[in-house]
């Protein structure tokens, strides 16, 4: 048995980039894995599940929108605390990984509101509608796409970096907004029906299943591409200052 | 275990929300595989034409 090295940090393969890709190369297929069967069985769940006697066959809406909807929060979430971590210890892989999750955070919320208003539509009577939980969502994506304009925007890469993470930093108050913008103002959109609802308004459980599987399967497809992403971004990276040595013979 | 597909009169809506979702996942896996490819290869490509010029000066 070696004796323990006493530098090492039991978070060694997230900060040293060298560990960080030893670890990355098995755990993205690994979650990718995780996420096709849990979304097969969520997919299974979400067809066999029973018609709602108000919603009719909609409902099987709520097992690929609320998951979006969760997800693209949790990134944002994901995509502050990366920057704040870059911002203030300057750390390359924490930059590496706030830039790697936006355009997936994009994503989910772009399938969020479009899921949204293909359920709204036929339940509430309109695509959109300008109030507190709908707006909120919008402002979310567009935090994502003014963090990815910011970036693309500044040739600098660190100072396009550090202004996008303030950027990122300030649309954080947003979360709060959008998870309680449904009690604080009046709302077409419902409250919630999962973690945090009201007695009497819990989903039952033929409908719980397979929504709770469903955000597990989106979890776990965010880890695997976000690992990817961070990945992507340590080879660019490399290969940017290979071509920099180049460049200076 | 009966699977029910026939989404009725809300099909029109169902089934392109379903569609969606299929197809944002396809782009996101499609684009990051291959931006890490893309990379992985530049990397690879500049390291190789750096031992390359090493070997070349001695």
């Amino acid at each position: 048995m070696g004796a323990r090295d006493p530098h090492h940090h039991p978070l060694d393969f997230l900060t040293n980039p060298e560990r960080f890709m030893a670890f990355s190369r098995w755990a993205a297929p690994m979650f990718g894995a995780i996420a096709a069967v849990l979304a097969v069985v969520g997919l299974v769940l979400t067809f066999a599940a029973p018609e709602d006697y108000q919603q009719g066959d909609t409902v099987r809406m709520m097992f690929i929108h609320v998951p979006a909807a969760v997800i693209c929060m949790f990134i944002y979430l994901c995509l502050g605390v990366a920057s704040f971590l870059a911002l203030v210890f300057r750390h390359a892989l924490a930059d590496a990984a706030a830039v790697a999750c936006a355009p997936l955070g994009a994503a989910f919320t772009v399938l969020a509101l479009a899921t949204g208003s293909l359920w709204g539509k036929p339940m509430w009577g309109t695509w959109w509608v300008w109030d507190a939980r709908l707006t909120s969502v919008l402002v979310l994506l567009l935090f994502y796409l003014g963090y990815l304009a910011l970036r693309s925007a500044l040739e600098d890469e660190q100072k396009a970096a550090r202004a996008a993470a303030i950027l990122a930093l300030v649309g954080v108050i947003n979360l709060p907004i959008i998870k309680f913008s449904v009690e604080w103002w009046n709302s077409l959109h419902q409250g919630s029906s999962t973690l945090f609802a009201k007695p009497g308004d819990a989903l039952p459980a033929v409908y719980a299943w397979p929504m709770l599987i469903m955000t597990l399967a989106y979890l776990s497809a965010f880890g695997s591409l976000w690992l990817v992403r961070i990945r992507s971004q340590v080879w660019r990276r490399k290969a940017r200052a290979l071509a920099l040595q180049q460049a200076e013979g | 275990m009966h699977f029910d597909f026939d989404a009725g009169k809300y099909a029109v809506y169902v089934w392109p929300a379903f569609a969606l979702t299929a197809a944002a996942f396809v782009w996101m896996i499609a684009d990051s595989l291959a931006s890490a490819r893309r990379w992985r290869r530049e990397a690879e490509r500049l390291q190789a034409l750096k031992e390359v010029s090493k070997e070349a000066k001695r």
